[in-house]
């Protein structure tokens, strides 16, 4: 009953934050472009709500992979390996510049270079997970992790300054925005996030179990090994997703099912589209900070979210002390 | 142990009726069987063996573990297995839950091969305690017995009437009603233990393996959960549980099977077994008749659980 309550809240905020998100921005919607801004709008919004969705699963999911509340795609790297592969793809796409197929749009690379990367992550994390000998050697080699990935997405970077646009291009990925997300992206984006969401959920009783442990997990019908590669294929399509959509917007998927856990539980079938939706909610209400604040460009979402997020994050930290202890 | 005191162990709230795991309408169970509640380790040593595990060895890379180990625990019966730190029984009751790949040997339970069942199926029939559960998350006592059930495939927890009513009964199995809505991370280790048995029971088992369960409880509690095995056991479950303290072994036990060194070294009734020149050579001790330990519950206590 709570749950649901809670589910309709947050349709009923989202709604509300992507209406204000409308009339939110450069461009006088009453003037004569006032469709084409309202459109382009409309398209971030829709794609800042999905990528918002996207992470808050994956938080989740990672949290359950790891039982760790501390878990989430950007703090343990996975994010960090998306956008790495995403940039990896964009500088081959320049690379092969022409020679690339007409059928075979940079669109449809990018998430693709984003799931390999992400997948990757993943799969290294989990086989050291297995090996190490507690959570804090997994966390240590999930910040590790993400340090790697994100300084050789760096140096990919500063290898590409003399190609101004493909410069501007990479790191516009890495700092996360939806600025100039169009149909083509969401198209692709949607179905995967709608499809990795629903079969995240359909395991979400098996998760739950997971919370005891693998060997009580097992004990109990669970087929441990199936239900980890599932998760992690799921986790690694959403995380792909996000970054896909809207580049890294750091610590929605750890601060948003942190809340939302506090709101419906602990249970995934509840927590999962809790997550989702105040995932979206989280990040449309960024956008709109992002270009509502007076400044001489756009700030970058992944700036918002982070400095909205950590301190937020602090907080809610300090009030579940008990959780994590 | 005399046998009035083992007696005593039974008394307690009796059973709830059980309902049927599958359909959810009260019929006839091990625990809902008007079994008149006796105790008495002897009265029940010609038991039947539901439990059955022969031959079984399990090595790790040249390591061997456990080997050649063969042993029945019968229904509605204790079966103690006790042995030094490292001597496998850990590794017993992981290989008989089919958690571990066993290179020889078999575990039957009324006759069904249990390594040869899918794991759903085997945990349909056959439930886990641990030494102390893994689950650290604040989930409330109902949904964490209601996970018991997963193996039963229902997907929706807690919400069903079926599950409801299973949870209920479990809970009041194990005396641990008044704890159903409180949260698994805020209980004490001792209302943990029994929300752990529920939560074995929820699922339809009646054959449970525990792995040390009381190690981590203090003495009150420690007693009150071996009471709890008893009256289970004495309402027709086959108990087969691993424990450390050998007093607690004479308290509970109608039967009792000594592993050292991942063998069997001896096994029998619990006064036998403690008595043995096995048990001197498994753990450098001998019984002083005179300074034996022998606390009991000071009150049959109506339920265990603490108010709040």
């Amino acid at each position: 009953m709570r749950a649901l309550l809670v589910w309709s809240s947050l349709v009923v905020v989202l709604g509300v934050v992507a209406v204000l998100g409308l009339s939110i921005g450069r461009g006088e919607l009453s003037g004569q472009n006032g469709a084409v801004f309202l459109e382009l709008r409309a398209w971030r919004i829709a794609a800042a709500a999905l990528a918002g969705a996207a992470l808050g699963m994956g938080g989740v999911l990672m949290q359950g992979l790891f039982r760790n509340p501390l878990a989430s795609p950007d703090l343990l790297g996975t994010t960090a390996f998306a956008l790495l592969g995403g940039q990896i793809v964009l500088v081959l796409v320049v690379l092969a510049g022409a020679s690339l197929p007409m059928w075979l749009p940079a669109e449809l690379l990018l998430p693709i270079g984003c799931l390999i990367g992400a997948a990757g992550a993943l799969v290294g994390l989990l086989w050291l997970a297995e090996r190490a000998s507690g959570l804090t050697t997994v966390l240590v080699v999930g910040f590790l992790l993400a340090a790697l990935g994100s300084s050789a997405g760096t140096l990919l970077t500063s290898l590409c300054r003399d190609q101004w646009e493909l410069m501007r291009a990479l790191q516009g990925l890495s700092l996360g925005g939806v600025d100039g997300t169009g149909p083509a992206q969401l198209a692709l984006g949607a179905p995967l996030v709608l499809i990795a969401g629903m079969c995240a959920w359909g395991w979400g009783r098996a998760l739950d179990v997971l919370l005891s442990g693998e060997t009580e997990a097992a004990a109990l019908g669970v087929d441990v090994a199936l239900v980890r590669r599932w998760a992690l294929i799921w986790t690694a399509t959403l995380t792909a997703a996000a970054v896909a959509l809207g580049g890294a917007a750091v610590f929605v998927g750890l601060i948003v099912p942190h809340v939302m856990r506090n709101l419906v539980g602990v249970t995934h079938r509840r927590l999962i589209p809790a997550s989702a939706l105040g995932g979206a909610v989280f990040l449309v209400a960024c956008d709109n900070l992002a270009r509502a604040l007076p400044t001489t460009g756009e700030l970058p979402l992944g700036v918002v979210t982070g400095l909205i997020g950590a301190p937020l994050f602090i907080v809610v930290l300090l009030r579940s002390r008990q959780e994590l202890a | 142990m005399s046998d009035e005191a083992k007696s005593s162990m039974n008394d307690g709230v009796p059973l709830e009726p059980q309902a049927s795991a599958n359909t959810g309408q009260p019929q006839p169970s091990a625990l809902t069987a008007n079994t008149p509640v006796q105790a008495e380790a002897g009265g029940r040593r010609d038991a039947s063996p539901a439990l059955v595990i022969s031959g079984l060895t399990i090595r790790h890379g040249e390591r061997v573990v456990l080997e050649d180990v063969s042993l029945s625990a019968a229904m509605g019966q204790v079966t103690a297995l006790i042995g030094p730190n490292g001597a496998g029984k850990s590794t017993l009751i992981n290989a008989a839950l089919g958690l571990l790949p066993c290179d020889h040997g078999s575990v039957h339970l009324l006759g069904q091969d249990l390594l040869r069942l899918d794991r759903r199926a085997r945990a349909r029939l056959v439930g886990y305690v641990p030494q102390r559960s893994r689950l650290s998350a604040p989930l409330p006592v109902r949904e964490v017995v209601a996970l018991g059930r997963y193996a039963l495939g229902g997907s929706f927890g807690g919400v069903l009437g079926a599950t409801r009513r299973a949870v209920d009964e479990a809970l009041a199995a194990v005396d641990a009603t008044p704890l159903a809505e409180r949260r698994f991370n805020e209980l004490s280790a001792g209302e943990a233990q029994r929300v752990l048995v529920a939560r074995a029971l929820a699922g339809g088992a009646r054959t449970l393996l525990l792995d040390e369960p009381t190690a981590a409880l203090d003495i009150g509690h420690a007693l009150s959960l071996l009471a709890l095995l008893r009256r289970l056991a004495a309402n027709g479950c086959t108990v087969l549980v691993a424990l450390h303290q050998l007093d607690e072994v004479r308290r509970v036990a109608d039967h009792a099977v000594l592993l050292h060194h991942g063998r069997v070294a001896t096994s029998g009734a619990p006064e036998t077994v403690m008595t043995s020149p096995q048990l001197t050579a498994a753990f450098g001790v001998e019984t002083d008749p005179a300074g034996a330990l022998a606390f009991r519950l000071s009150t049959p206590r109506s339920s265990p659980v603490e108010p709040r």
